[in-house]
């Protein structure tokens, strides 16, 4: 027998104080209370294993505890793979808050840590992490981001699945300043359609623009290899031999489609996070952190050159239990003294409360990450059809003033509407051409007057869905490749578009993508950890936010003006 | 024997035996899962565990179909339980129900991974939803081709129930019962006087 009372009956009276609290956005969050032998915890857990390692005849014969003989395949790949056997031991050896000091010490070079990191298991480098708090994190983030210059990517969605909305808001998107663009479908018979969408669009806002259509493995590859896509992203993979398995998969078949990425010059970056693993039920009974690192070392060992992690789409899980979002923290610092490119998440849904949405992102923007959202909401967060990110328009101006008030270059600016909806109206002139030069869909003009002045997909015109799902049916029966859509927006006198669509399309024949957190700039200028490394070495060095760029960072909607305060800056 | 008291009407779920296969072919079998009606009582959002049932129920017999319900304990896999008790199912159609309110209509001849109807939002089910289900459920055993119960969706589902739903995801894990054979359940669901 089992009896449950009702809740909230206690009849006895509340405050007034207590009612207003109790309407406060932060509590409609949910927080639960850790559970480590589940591996409901963070990263302080007493069931991670402590960290050793021995290596016989250059081959890692124990880790973490383990001996070879029982290491599942996520231990198998990472000793095979991920450690440099020349170094583990004596890296393993290094007491961990030396390690810790070396990171967060301006004074110690990037390079002359990776030495020490490459080495480490991971065990070891949650030891390491642990000992750090959220100020130490961010300032190692900051010297150890394998680029010099910050960047930030978006989402570009539509409810509707509608293309004309995805083109005009990747238009604006890049104007403002997003390096990577990125979209995916409710309907997802609508790709193709969707995919040249974002990448026209992507190309008319700035040059160089890289783009990606999150989708189910095969298809995502088959978009990039034809050229309609830029780069991928959402190649999951997890920290438990369990989980992985699930899926159907393995650290060796993930490596696999990496590598067919490779072969076509085509960049690429895995995707992994914090409570993925306990989400699924198969944790194992190993921290969220803990478990997160082992991915990050499979990535290393798979030879990506990055990764898109800080829980992602589980990032419920850890923002509910203590020190959650300090883990998330420590899992993109991760990434990137393991030499990655680190995408570093706030790209999902992640509280009712607007400080605690701010307060989450602070640990990536501050130090600058490759790209400190891996997702912003370019669109509504209505339209976004990966559940909804962090940010979205809404919050374009907040961002806007915090980078100006902290002067942090989160890689956005503030553009004036005429030069927005120029670009809106370009977009959808472009796409409009396309279509009718490819024989898709038409985009009417109406469609096209209410896509330069929109806000969110209800205020388009409906498509006939079904004419556009055989109009992308018919994208991928004919064969179409992205110099089709080059060949079609010269035809159709975008000249200067097309130039930029196969400014970008010439990139996989250099492969210069390939390096390590490579964006093209304006000039198509690739910036990498080659070109562009981070230099940080204390006050004064690394990136910094000044000149022209900090001069485009001081606008906003409404400065009052010095010279005459009875205007505004124009 | 588990029972249950709730403000308004208590569930009694009594275990009869071993689940058998049903010969009636105008019959819809109710899976629920180990620690459905006994270690919880209600789902994420709270709606209690008897009004889960009684909506499913009412929603099946509105459409002159019967019912049975069964327990799977062997595991917690949505799709296997629903799976299991599809083949189970006199008509070959089933619903099956995790604790916290996850809900799956399936039929014997599909896939174990696939499904006729999937209700993966937890958080937005509630009375009327379960009812819907229940009827649909109900039409596709009558061999009847129902318009899908319209799927809700909040994006602000994750950050309030991310967590809980793995913790309970945890706990239902832990009422699994290795190798047990699913079992036909009784179920009595009376209002509480005053």
């Amino acid at each position: 027998m089992t009896a449950v009372q009702p809740r909230n009956a206690t009849g006895s009276r509340q405050s007034l104080r207590t009612e207003v609290l109790e309407e406060r956005p932060v509590n409609l969050d949910g927080f639960v209370e850790e559970w480590p032998e589940k591996g409901l915890v963070a990263m302080e857990s007493d069931f991670d294993p402590q960290p050793s390692v021995r290596v016989e005849d250059g081959r890692v014969v124990e880790m973490d505890g383990r001996e070879r003989a029982d290491f599942d395949f996520m231990d198998s790949f990472i000793a095979d793979h991920a450690l440099d056997v020349a170094t583990t031991e004596a890296s393993v050896a290094l007491p961990s808050g030396q390690i810790a000091r070396m990171l967060s010490d301006p004074g110690v070079s990037r390079s002359d840590v990776l030495a020490v990191t490459r080495g480490l298991t991971p065990a070891k480098v949650l030891d390491v992490v642990k000992l750090m708090n959220v100020v130490e994190i961010m300032q190692a983030m900051q010297k150890m981001r394998a680029r010099r210059t910050p960047a930030n990517q978006a989402h570009s969605t539509s409810a509707r699945d509608n293309p004309l909305q995805v083109a005009v808001d990747a238009a604006e998107g890049a104007l403002r300043g997003f390096a990577e663009l990125e979209t995916t479908l409710g309907v997802v018979r609508y790709a193709p359609l969707v995919a040249i969408a974002l990448q026209v669009g992507g190309q008319v806002g700035r040059g160089g623009v890289l783009t990606q259509c999150a989708l189910e493995e095969a298809t995502e590859l088959d978009l990039g290899m034809r050229g309609i896509t830029a780069y991928a992203e959402t190649i999951s993979i997890y920290g438990t031999e369990s989980v992985f398995v699930d899926g159907d998969d393995t650290p060796w078949s993930k490596t696999f489609l990496a590598s067919a990425y490779a072969s076509r010059g085509i960049k690429m970056r895995f995707t992994s996070g914090t409570g993925s693993e306990v989400q699924m039920g198969n944790a194992e009974g190993r921290s969220m952190l803990y478990l997160e690192i082992r991915c990050i070392l499979m990535a290393k060992g798979a030879g990506v050159q990055g990764l898109q992690n800080g829980s992602i789409s589980c990032i419920g899980v850890p923002g509910a239990v203590p020190g959650g979002i300090r883990a998330v923290a420590a899992e993109n610092l991760v990434a990137s003294m393991m030499d990655l490119e680190c995408a570093s998440g706030n790209d999902q849904s992640f509280s009712h409360s607007a400080m605690r949405r701010t307060a989450r992102m602070l640990p990536q923007l501050l130090p600058g990450t490759d790209f400190v959202c891996s997702g912003y909401s370019a669109v509504p967060n209505q339209d976004n059809m990966f559940a909804g990110s962090n940010f979205d328009t809404d919050d374009y101006d907040d961002w806007n003033t915090i980078q100006r008030d902290l002067q942090v270059d989160g890689g956005l600016r503030h553009v004036r509407e005429p030069e927005i909806l120029a670009v809106r109206t370009k977009a959808a002139r472009a796409l409009q051409a396309l279509f009718a030069q490819l024989d898709l869909p038409a985009i009417t003009d109406a469609e096209v007057e209410a896509a330069t002045y929109a806000n969110s997909s209800n205020d388009y015109p409906f498509r006939d869905v079904l004419a556009d799902l055989t109009g992308a049916q018919a994208v991928m029966d004919r064969g179409i490749t992205g110099l089709d859509l080059v060949r079609g927006l010269e035809a159709a006198g975008f000249h200067d578009v097309a130039e930029n669509l196969l400014s970008v399309l010439r990139q996989r024949v250099s492969g210069d993508l390939l390096q390590t957190s490579a964006i093209l700039t304006a000039d198509f200028v690739p910036l990498s950890a080659i070109n562009d490394a981070n230099d940080y070495a204390g006050p004064g060095t690394g990136y910094r936010l000044e000149g022209e760029r900090w001069e485009q960072l001081k606008q906003l909607r409404h400065v009052t003006s010095a010279t005459n305060p009875e205007t505004e800056v124009r | 024997m588990t029972s249950l008291e709730i403000p308004q009407r208590t569930l009694t779920l009594t275990e009869t035996g071993p689940a058998r296969r049903g010969t009636r072919p105008d019959e819809v079998v109710i899976a629920v899962s180990p620690a459905f009606g006994g270690t919880f009582t209600q789902t994420i959002v709270g709606v209690p565990h008897a009004e889960v049932l009684r909506q499913l129920m009412a929603g099946i017999e509105e459409q002159g179909v019967g019912v049975r319900i069964v327990r799977v304990w062997a595991t917690a896999d949505l799709a296997a339980i629903s799976h299991a008790a599809a083949r189970l199912s006199g008509s070959g159609i089933s619903v099956g129900l995790l604790s916290r309110g996850t809900t799956m209509i399936h039929q014997k001849d599909l896939a174990r991974l696939s499904n006729l109807e999937l209700f993966p939002q937890s958080p937005l089910l509630d009375a009327d939803v379960f009812r819907a289900i229940g009827s649909n459920a109900a039409q596709y055993a009558k061999g009847e081709s129902p318009q899908p119960v319209p799927t809700r969706n909040d994006q602000m589902a994750r950050p309030r129930w991310q967590a809980k739903a793995a913790l309970l995801h945890l706990k239902e894990f832990e009422c699994i019962r290795d190798g047990a054979g699913p079992v036909e359940l009784e179920a009595t669901i009376e209002r509480v006087a005053g």
